[in-house]
């Protein structure tokens, strides 16, 4: 079982470390997805036990590790929360660019650097020619 | 007790009422403002009830103790706690005097001050990445205050890298947690030390990437500079002096009190990346040109001394890395502040700021700087490179003094003097805990001794 578990998160972590490195800004937010899903496996994973369901009144068998499932269910909800905001950053940018690549919006910072340090060379000549 | 349920609960509740009204309006500013002195003034008692007794304890809930989230302060934990408060108080005083741009920024700060005071007060690991996360959502928008392009293109990289590294911390609580059966950090720490050495190894090497990239550390620190150059004044501020000290305070907790022994393993290994970290930063910072693009850099150049000083690890070294964080910390704030302002006092102001930073002795600087001496003192070689950044950030802070403001190429209406009085104050507590270090210094010491004390 663990073995499984373990298989199941490394692919997911995988794939997502794949898809995040990607141009497209969409296959970017799959691939925090995949791994938040990585994530939660390995959360589930790190508390496997076999038992009934852990809900109040507790019978007299065993109960399974309540600790882990409930961490699992919180990262759950936080991983759905972070995805809906990465995904409204992810419109707004495609908006004010109109492009979903990433190189787009390196490229705007590349160009914002070149032209300042067009200025600052520039600033530098003159001062040069200013102290000849 | 009270102090510490009130230091979250006040924030927490005003920040979700703040967040639905328009922080545009002065009074909603205001309200906000007059929030986070709250939680400050919660925090200042609560600190007052910590250091003689040594810690307060609370269980969530009325749950019996060991089933409940436990809160706990001790003296690390406070200190961290009301040097962020402080930022963000100071950061927020500062937009509101210049008017709020964007309806959500109110709310958000207060939830981010929610975030950080639980993440430093909380006694159990989950709890600490529930505050994580949510201090971190509220800094994810934040980044994008502004609203033109390039805020919006580094609040996607601040984004997607932050994401990366939040996941990477939840996989090794999930180790953690699978080794020890326990999430309460005094728990888990006692426990750590039985368990086999490589599963703990694994565990310690994610909680390190989780906050080096939080930290901005050299090789994880290349979404830092796009991101406090792109972002305004005060938002770079509540970033680099309020959000980064969860890296500081996670390596030192996690790594000091939880992990000693791969702590120390790993001593070269930190160190070096330190350097490497001070040396890539100061490097740099003293290429640019303008002044938010030094501070970028040379906040990468800052945490690297931090990082060495927990590398060196004991007593001595816990304490130089807790202090040099706070007054990192409280320099950012500062210099970050004075970005788009004008005029002498704010020169006077930065100037202060940047005999900080070089670590020259009127300022706090000064008292950072001679700790991380005594805690390097064994190594000659880190000793000079030590000198080789001081040296480094002495010309890159001056450089961009001298661009600013003997040459006047800062242009613009000057700053209100409300404004300009509260760079004054800052500027006053930098130079105040130069003056009289001996609070600090001891605070830090006790912290310290905590840390190490648990780790032998």
């Amino acid at each position: 079982m663990k073995l499984a578990f373990a298989l199941a998160a490394a692919t997911l972590f995988g794939t997502g470390a794949y898809l995040l490195l990607h141009r497209d800004l969409v296959r970017v937010v799959l691939g925090v997805v995949l791994i938040s899903q990585a994530a939660v496996l390995t959360l589930i994973a790190s508390g496997l036990t076999r038992g009934a369901a852990p809900i109040y009144p507790l019978t007299e068998r065993a109960v399974s590790d309540p600790l882990s499932q409930g961490m699992a269910l919180t990262a759950i909800v936080i991983g759905l929360a972070v995805t809906a905001l990465l995904l409204v950053l992810v419109l707004r940018v495609v908006e004010s660019f109109r492009s979903r690549e990433i190189d787009d919006v390196a490229e705007d910072e590349a160009e914002h650097d070149a032209e300042l340090e067009q200025r600052h060379g520039r600033e530098h000549d003159e001062e040069e020619a200013a102290a000849r | 007790m009270t102090a510490l349920a009130l230091a979250l609960v006040v924030p927490w509740a005003a920040g979700i009422v703040l967040a639905l009204l328009d922080g545009r309006r002065r009074l909603v500013g205001w309200i906000a403002v007059a929030v986070l002195a709250a939680n400050l003034a919660a925090l200042v008692v609560l600190a007052t009830q910590v250091l003689p007794d040594g810690r307060v304890e609370a269980t969530t809930g009325n749950w019996p103790t060991g089933v409940g989230i436990t809160l706990r302060a001790d003296a690390l934990s406070v200190l961290f706690a009301l040097l962020s408060s402080l930022a963000l108080l100071a950061a927020t005083v500062h937009e509101v005097l210049d008017g709020v741009r964007e309806r959500v920024f109110p709310g958000l700060v207060v939830l981010l001050a929610t975030g950080l005071s639980g993440v430093f007060l909380t006694g159990d690991i989950f709890d600490f990445y529930v505050f994580f996360e949510l201090a971190m959502t509220a800094a994810y928008i934040l980044a994008t205050y502004g609203g033109t392009r390039r805020e919006l293109g580094a609040a996607l990289v601040f984004t997607a890298v932050n994401l990366l590294g939040t996941f990477i911390f939840l996989l090794a609580v999930a180790g953690l947690y699978h080794v020890t059966g326990t999430l309460d950090m005094a728990q888990a720490a006692a426990r750590l030390a039985r368990v086999d050495p490589n599963a703990a190894i694994l565990i310690a090497v994610g909680f390190f990437a989780a906050f080096s990239v939080k930290l901005g550390l050299f090789p994880f620190h290349f979404w830092l500079p796009t991101v406090y150059t792109g972002a305004r004044p005060a938002v770079a501020a509540i970033l680099s002096g309020g959000l980064a000290n969860i890296g500081a305070y996670g390596l030192l907790r996690f790594g000091g009190q939880l992990l000693p022994g791969e702590l120390e393993l790993a001593h070269t290994a930190l160190i070096v990346i330190g350097c490497a970290s001070i040396l890539y930063g100061g490097l740099l910072a003293v290429s640019r040109r303008t002044s938010s693009e030094m501070l970028a850099y040379s906040a990468i150049g800052q945490v690297g001394y931090v990082l060495v000083a927990v590398g060196v690890g004991g007593q001595v070294g816990f304490a130089a890395a807790i202090l040099y964080s706070v007054i990192n910390a409280l320099n950012k704030t500062l210099l970050f502040l004075t970005v788009q302002m004008r005029g002498a006092l704010v020169g006077a102001a930065f100037a202060i700021g940047a005999f900080s930073v070089a670590g020259v002795p009127p300022a706090a600087g000064f008292v950072g700087k001679l700790e991380l001496f005594r805690a390097a003192a064994d190594s000659p070689a880190v000793l000079a490179l030590f000198v080789l950044g001081s040296a480094l950030s002495f010309v890159y802070v001056f450089q961009i003094y001298q661009f600013d403001f003997w040459r006047g190429e800062r242009t613009g209406p000057p700053s209100t003097w409300p404004q300009r009085s509260l760079i004054a104050v800052l500027a006053l507590v930098v130079l105040g805990v130069g003056l009289w270090p001996e609070p600090l210094l001891a605070l830090s010491h006790d912290a310290a001794a905590l840390l190490a004390g648990t780790a032998g």
